[in-house]
């Protein structure tokens, strides 16, 4: 086998064969790296991701990732707080490094107001993915690593990268509010963090088979992932929005209440209905000359009704 | 004539006009009408369409040239950006040239003809900036790929008429760091561009804005220097901020040295943080070293009651205060009274920064805690001073040492960093220079907190933080004497002081340099001179797990000092160490009590093959601490011939391996330069 020259990422790396021993292909950081090489690589390229990378992301779809994702970690960062001390996670538990769903709570606040708990719900393929977690945690708490690791590693990686992307298109402040589940405060170096989380995997006392669940398990949770994503593709297609040239959804400036879209009032009006008739008095009675031509005919009824009696 | 026709004319008499039904069909009508008025007259009575700003395509103007000099604009700033970062940077650039009398526009690649790049020179002082991130696996961004196709393809194009220069955005953790950006610099410099400032590198895996502000405010006075242009306003050079003296004002106000809150110091409320910092008492501080010129000094700082909690390999920060006959001299260079109070408000009403440290207070609060006043002053500090320097000879010389002309350069090198100037050596060794201290104290920066590896175990030491640190203290070239703030001010922390406690304002930043999760890990640590540290922490916990009955693998420590009699930190505790057991071998390298020089390397040589055991067969961890300029390297080095040694690898191979340690985290290095 020729030494490689590949370079060294996320894990995974050059194998060589030397005299003697290879380089321990057992190690599960390892492992992990190599066997979800393809299916990271199908999420990437997933068009909920590829549109987000290039800031077409409209702030409404926005906000039900953040919801999906609040969905997600709570249920993970539960089964984490109960198997802490689990012999299979133990030495990965790291609460003040690592742990999301407070920073998502600020989030879903920021976006959706102080009741933001009873706006929400939980989606179907959310669901699922929750679901999933929780079975982990209860029945085979050694597979709950790889939920851990396929989050949590991406998040320290390219979810840097997402955070900027979020703030340019979305117009969210610098100071950081909305993008709070991107900023790991506990965390000085996520390259060191990162290569200490490794260590800490290959620590764990694992058979085989076990390590091969688990490299399928990741397997699982990208896919849990990118079927939110699909989700959300769908969700966001039936928003009938149009995107701008330079990737700005037209509906910036209406803070993405379909409501207030004329685009979408006209199209309204252009079917006819009902609600249109009813929205145009509305309309009517909110414009100021309306206002003031209904009370003249008012008036002038009046003036007639006046007349008769006398 | 019948009754009832009588009746009813009569009747009809006394009727109105109009019968209820005729009333009801009028209004009616005049309703509908008016309706119908309405509608037409009104084209939607729905909610306001906006006008959109649709970029009309059809006559945009491609010629980058023709849009400067239409908009009188010399500087251009080109933006290689896939996420907006580059182009945000690009924006501040382009906005910075009027400070400097200049004026700058920030221009997207992909919209402009870049073979017009050599046309710049039809442009009086004109400068082309290249803002260039690197994306995926050292590729241009979307925007800056026909550029890039560009560069590559046109061998002789000839761009002598060209200045720029380029800040490059990377992330470390990526191999390609910064391809893109070095890309562009050397290939404009090989078709003939002249470079006016060097490439900036901007890594995202550490602070990318730290790196952008620091190269950008060397950048501009590189540029005036240039083009021989003054920076706008000579008695009005660009403050940002504007100074209030409080003639009178409460004391309560003011602030005396508190990182955050007002009186953050005197009432401590918990959680503490780098903004609230925890003051904690001393409870010993002691010398290390038996003999030599050097203070190596022991500390423990209580920290009970504060709920703070830490794990060996953690750092501990302190927030030090400089020198008060510092701080006197500086007040008698500048003539000025050192404790007026005031305030210094930032001219920019819409920043985020209302003032550059805590107001009010005094100058010389800030002075003493919130300024740097020991480094040597970087280049634009210099640069904005100059102003104030009323012999000629002394303001050129200040003007152009931030210049990045090779001379200004080599005068920076050879007055202000090699004999290590601060900013009193300045003023004194330049007389004329008189700036006003209000200034003054906006252009010095931050006092930043000093960071130590702790040299304790929360296990053994819950309520304790150890520090271990070597005073720093030197001569200069221009006989002065240098000292470091932070360690002298540790130093002069004794335990009572006149009755008092002293206090540290301190907190804990978490690191990533662990124990392996399991006792049973062998773990190799190196760590010569205070570099044993975070060592002594590792030491004590393995002490005690194996007190708790665990079973802890091989602890190897390789650490060293100049003379056995002297300096040999923790001898005591390292030899009983040795003798329980709990330190498998202690490898000390002595480095001078010989001939030739014997480091920790030449140690580890010594014990190759049970390294290489440890390592290659039983999974050993390995831990590095201390300077990171020579010894980490040389360690390093070691490590790789330990694996020629005794596997017969090639250096490719034991680099590769070695590599490879450290992304799974087995190789582990907490180093300062």
């Amino acid at each position: 086998m020729a030494t490689t020259t590949e370079s060294v990422s996320n894990g995974g790396g050059p194998v060589h064969e030397d005299k003697g021993e290879t380089l321990r292909p057992d190690d599960l950081s390892e492992m992990l790296a190599a066997g979800t090489k393809d299916v990271h690589e199908k999420a990437e390229n997933t068009q909920f991701v590829k549109d987000f990378l290039r800031g077409r992301i409209r702030r409404e779809l926005f906000k039900l990732g953040a919801v999906a994702l609040y969905y997600t970690y709570t249920a993970m960062e539960e089964e984490i707080e109960i198997n802490k001390d689990h012999p299979h996670f133990a030495p990965l538990y790291f609460p003040s490094e690592l742990h999301r769903h407070e920073a998502l709570a600020r989030d879903l606040e920021y976006f959706y107001g102080p009741e933001w708990k009873r706006e929400i719900s939980c989606s179907p393929a959310t669901q699922r993915y929750v679901d999933r977690i929780h079975q982990v945690g209860q029945e085979y708490p050694a597979l709950l690593v790889a939920h851990a690791y396929t989050r949590y590693m991406g998040d320290l990686s390219g979810g840097q990268v997402l955070k900027k992307v979020a703030q340019r298109a979305l117009k969210l402040p610098p100071t950081g509010e909305g993008v709070e589940f991107y900023q790991f405060d506990a965390i000085d170096s996520a390259k060191a963090f990162k290569q200490l989380y490794r260590s800490r995997m290959n620590e764990l006392e694992l058979d085989a088979e076990t390590k091969s669940s688990l490299v399928d398990e990741a397997v699982k949770a990208f896919q849990f992932n990118m079927e939110v994503f699909e989700e959300l593709e769908e969700i966001g297609k039936t928003f009938q929005e149009e995107v701008s040239e330079d990737g700005m959804p037209i509906h910036g400036d209406t803070g993405g209440d379909i409501s207030k879209c004329p685009y979408y009032a006209s199209k309204m009006a252009a079917s006819g209905g009902m609600a249109y008739a009813c929205q145009l008095a509305m309309a009517i009675l909110r414009h100021p000359t309306g206002q003031v031509l209904i009370a003249t005919w008012f008036a002038v009824l009046a003036g007639l009704v006046a007349w008769y009696l006398m | 004539m019948d009754p009832d026709t009588d009746t009813k004319t009569m009747a009809d008499e006394d009727e109105p006009l109009f019968s209820n039904l005729d009333l009801f069909l009028f209004s009616l009508i005049v309703g509908l009408v008016i309706y119908w008025f309405m509608s037409r007259k009104k084209p939607e009575p729905i909610p306001e369409f906006k006008k959109l700003e649709i970029i009309a395509p059809t006559t945009r103007e491609t010629s980058f040239i023709e849009k400067m000099k239409k908009t009188g604009k010399n500087i251009i700033v080109f933006y290689g950006s896939q996420t907006g970062t580059a182009e945000e940077f690009a924006n501040r650039l382009s906005k910075d040239a009027q400070r400097y009398g200049m004026k700058g526009m920030a221009a997207d690649p992909e919209e402009y003809d870049m073979g017009e790049l050599s046309r710049l020179s039809e442009i009086k002082n004109s400068l082309a900036i290249f803002c260039m991130a690197t994306y995926g696996e050292g590729d241009p961004t979307d925007n800056a790929q026909d550029f890039y196709d560009w560069l590559q393809e046109n061998d002789d194009e000839d761009l002598s008429g060209l200045n720029f220069t380029v800040f490059s955005l990377g992330n470390k953790t990526y191999e390609h760091y910064n391809a893109m950006g070095k890309y562009v610099d050397k290939r404009l410099e090989e078709l003939g561009a002249k470079r006016i400032f060097d490439l900036g590198l901007g890594d995202d895996d550490g602070n990318l804005e730290e790196d952008f502000v620091s190269w950008r405010e060397q950048f501009w006075p590189a540029v005036c220097e240039h083009f021989g242009v003054e920076a706008l306003g000579d008695d009005s050079s660009i403050r940002q901020y504007e100074l209030k003296e409080h003639t009178d004002i409460n004391m309560n106000k003011v602030f005396t040295g508190e990182i955050g809150r007002l009186k953050s110091f005197e009432v401590q409320k918990p959680p503490y943080d780098s903004k609230n910092p925890f003051l904690a008492p001393v409870t010993v501080n002691r010398k290390l070293n038996k003999g030599g010129q050097r203070h190596l000094m022991h500390l423990e700082l209580d920290i009970s009651g504060s709920k703070i909690r830490y794990e060996s390999g953690d750092h501990v920060a302190v927030f030090p205060t400089n020198d008060a006959a510092l701080v006197n001299k500086l007040g008698q260079v500048l003539g000025v009274d050192l404790d007026v109070v005031i305030s210094l408000n930032n001219l920019d009403e819409e920043s985020n920064k209302k003032h550059p440290f805590p107001c009010p207070t005094t100058y010389r609060t800030a002075l003493t805690h919130y300024l740097d006043i020991t480094h040597p002053p970087r280049t634009n500090v210099l640069y904005e001073l100059a102003q104030y320097a009323s012999d000629p000879q002394e303001q050129e010389n200040m003007r152009k040492m931030a210049s990045s002309s090779a001379q200004g350069k080599a005068l920076y090198q050879s007055w202000v960093l090699e004999p290590c100037r601060n900013i009193l050596a300045i003023l004194e060794d330049m007389p004329s220079l008189k700036p006003p201290i209000d200034h003054l104290c906006e252009l010095l920066p931050r006092l930043q907190a000093r960071y130590y590896s702790i040299a304790s175990s929360s296990k053994v030491h819950p309520n304790s933080i150890h520090i271990c640190a070597v005073v720093v203290e030197y001569k200069t070239k221009t006989n002065r004497i240098n000292k470091g703030v932070a360690t002298n001010w540790l130093k002069n922390k004794l335990v009572t002081d006149n009755g008092h406690k002293s206090t540290v304002p301190m907190y804990i930043r978490k690191s990533q340099f662990r124990l392996p999760f399991k006792a049973s890990v062998p773990v190799i640590m190196i760590g010569p001179g205070t570099g044993i540290a975070p060592f002594m922490g590792f030491i004590q916990e393995r002490g005690w797990l194996k007190q708790q009955g665990k079973e802890v693998g091989e602890t190897l420590l390789f650490c060293g000092c100049r003379h056995k009699n002297e300096d040999y930190l923790y001898q005591e505790e390292l030899e009983e160490a040795e003798k329980n057991e709990v330190l498998t071998r202690l490898n000390v390298a002595f480095s001078r009590d010989q001939e030739h020089k014997v480091y920790v390397q030449h140690l580890m040589k010594k014990n190759k093959e049970d390294i290489w055991k440890l390592i290659h067969s039983e999974n050993a961890h390995i831990y590095i601490c201390g300077d990171a300029r020579n010894m980490a390297k040389d360690v390093q080095t070691a490590f790789y011939e330990i694996a020629e040694d005794v596997e017969g690898m090639t250096r490719t191979q034991a680099t590769d391996y070695i590599k490879k340690l450290m992304t799974k985290g087995r190789y582990s290095q907490d180093v300062w330069s």
